[in-house]
């Protein structure tokens, strides 16, 4: 049974496509929709920069998420939206294991290999750590 | 002015490149900035000539200087003043021990082990005694604790940190003659009539198209900076004490805060930072990549010795002490700001220069790159107890990928 569905969404056209999957996956289960969007520091963190990047990602996402609402309005859905800060891999399996999410939907971004060396790919990592069923949707 | 303009499009293409980089690369912009400038200095110079970037040009010292001096400020006024006043003492105490011990450990380091002279052991002791609040206050983000007691302490110790090496630059290689006395009564006055002065100030004739507010702070940081100067200390000691000291009002004003980046970002930072990049002398890097590798040890041991037994005194929750600790890194800004002071007064030569830009960014990058690759897993792992409690949910089954594998 499916009863809370996390969608991480990044804004982009992957995420897109996991954000309908994740609409339709809760209009078959009657399951609640949460959408998390997450800010990631640049690599170190600099002084001053990080807030400035921090507040920017906020704000854009929060914009992306009127565009999600209207969308999940038309299937009958109220989603609930969050963005926190991290590396998205980290904060996605956090919160799915603090809010109790049943399966995570994501995308998957085609990374370069110096962003996989640095940082790891989000998938991956999600698929690895999570508590909870993952759904990756190409 | 023709050959001006020529070098502002050079140095705006390379701040465009390093933003791009940053940008594919998710790492921050000062980095990129300050590798551009290295890559930079060293490609022209060897194909055309090393003037050409013109470094030394009054005009880019300036740019560079103003952008310096800004970055200063907003890095103080995102203290927390009212967590400071309730917790000052172990904010105080957690901010001493991480100044102190790189600061006297890493100028034992290169007095005694590399040999170099006083004021040069000094300087190293000062670059690498700072510590990068932005890393500790993203760490802070991603687990939560800026919004407990103990986050805040830690952050505001880090202030206090970094108050430390403003203190020690600007004072340690001051002649203290009757002019450093008249700047530090000077200042003294200026910093505490400021947080009376500015907000009523701002109230009576800000909020409007001319921009006042920016035209007095500059003022204010200009004026304190040319004391300063005078004093034979360092612009950059008014200029984080004026941010602290405004954190509380200037500081929460958003709208105003987000003006001065633009402009700091836009175009004083990449100034800055690419010409603290094109004095790096990669051949010397190169020859003496041992003194470079001695410093980062020594900047990392002292920070651990000295810091981990007091966020444990100070009851820091489990893992988190460790991780704290382990990411008390040199920031880059202070880092880079005290080893530019060090060989604009001739007190360090370009070689030594040189390792220590290389022992801020290595402090900077690798206690990130090994959280990133060996921390995050361990973090992300419940613990047994945890797992036993959830073995009796419903939940998706897991399937640890291979090293290498991809999806």
């Amino acid at each position: 049974m499916i009863s809370k569905v996390l969608i991480a969404y990044d804004g982009s056209q992957q995420a897109e496509r996991a954000y309908e999957f994740g609409l339709d996956m809760a209009l078959k289960y009657g399951a609640q929709v949460i959408v998390l969007s997450v800010a990631r520091p640049p690599e170190p963190p600099v002084n001053v920069e990080l807030q400035a990047v921090v507040e920017s990602a906020t704000e854009h996402y929060h914009e992306l998420f009127n565009e999600l609402k209207a969308k999940a309005a038309v299937r009958e859905i109220e989603p609930q939206f969050e963005v926190r800060v991290g590396h998205p891999a980290e904060q996605i399996v956090h919160f799915a294991e603090e809010n109790g999410a049943d399966v995570i939907v994501m995308g998957h971004r085609g990374e370069s290999f110096l962003q996989r060396w640095l940082l790891g790919s989000v998938a991956k990592r999600v698929l690895s750590y999570a508590h909870c069923t993952v759904v990756v949707v190409r | 002015m023709t050959d001006t303009w020529f070098l502002a499009t050079l140095w705006l293409g390379l701040a465009m490149l390093a933003t791009l980089l940053s940008i594919w690369l998710r790492i921050a912009t000062a980095l990129s900035e300050i590798v551009v400038g290295t890559v930079a200095q060293l490609i022209i110079g060897a194909v055309i000539s090393s003037s050409v970037l013109g470094a030394h040009e009054p005009w880019i010292k300036f740019l560079a200087g103003t952008g310096a001096i800004i970055l200063t400020f907003l890095a103080g006024a995102e203290l927390d003043p009212d967590v400071f006043k309730i917790k000052w003492k172990e904010a105080t105490a957690l901010g001493i021990a991480g100044f102190v011990a790189p600061f006297l450990g890493c100028a034992a380091l290169a007095y005694y082990v590399l040999g170099w002279d006083v004021r040069a052991s000094w300087l190293a002791g000062v670059a690498l005694s700072t510590t990068s609040v932005a890393v500790v206050y993203a760490v802070m983000l991603e687990t939560g604790l800026n919004k407990t007691i103990y986050g805040k302490v830690v952050l505001a110790g880090c202030f206090i940190n970094d108050l430390g090496t403003v203190l020690a630059l600007g004072l340690i290689f001051a002649p203290f003659t009757i002019r450093t006395l008249i700047f530090v009564g000077v200042s003294v006055v200026v910093f505490a009539v400021l947080p009376y002065l500015t907000p009523r100030f701002f109230k009576k004739y800000g909020n409007r198209p001319s921009e006042l507010e920016t035209k007095f702070l500059l003022l204010c940081l200009f004026g304190m900076g040319a004391l300063a100067g005078w004093a034979e200390s360092e612009a950059v000691l008014p200029a984080y004490v004026i941010g602290m000291v405004l954190a509380g009002t200037v500081g929460k004003d958003h709208v105003l805060i987000r003006r001065l980046r633009t402009v700091t970002f836009g175009l004083l930072t990449p100034f800055y930072f690419i010409r603290a990049g094109s004095f790096v002398s990669v051949p010397a890097l190169i020859a003496g990549y041992g003194v470079f590798l001695i410093l980062l040890f020594g900047k990392m041991a002292t920070k651990f010795v000295a810091v981990y037994p007091v966020t444990k005194f100070y009851k820091s929750p489990g893992k988190e002490a460790m991780y704290t600790t382990l990411l008390m890194s040199t920031g880059l800004t202070f880092g880079s700001i005290s080893a530019l002071f060090g060989l604009s007064h001739n007190i360090i030569d370009t070689a030594q220069y040189s390792f220590l830009i290389a022992a801020v960014v290595g402090s900077a990058v690798v206690p990130t790159l090994i959280a990133n690759a060996f921390f995050l897993p361990w973090h992300l792992l419940r613990s047994a107890d945890q797992e036993q409690a959830s073995a009796s949910k419903p939940t998706g089954e897991s399937f640890p990928l291979e090293e290498g594998e991809s999806i």
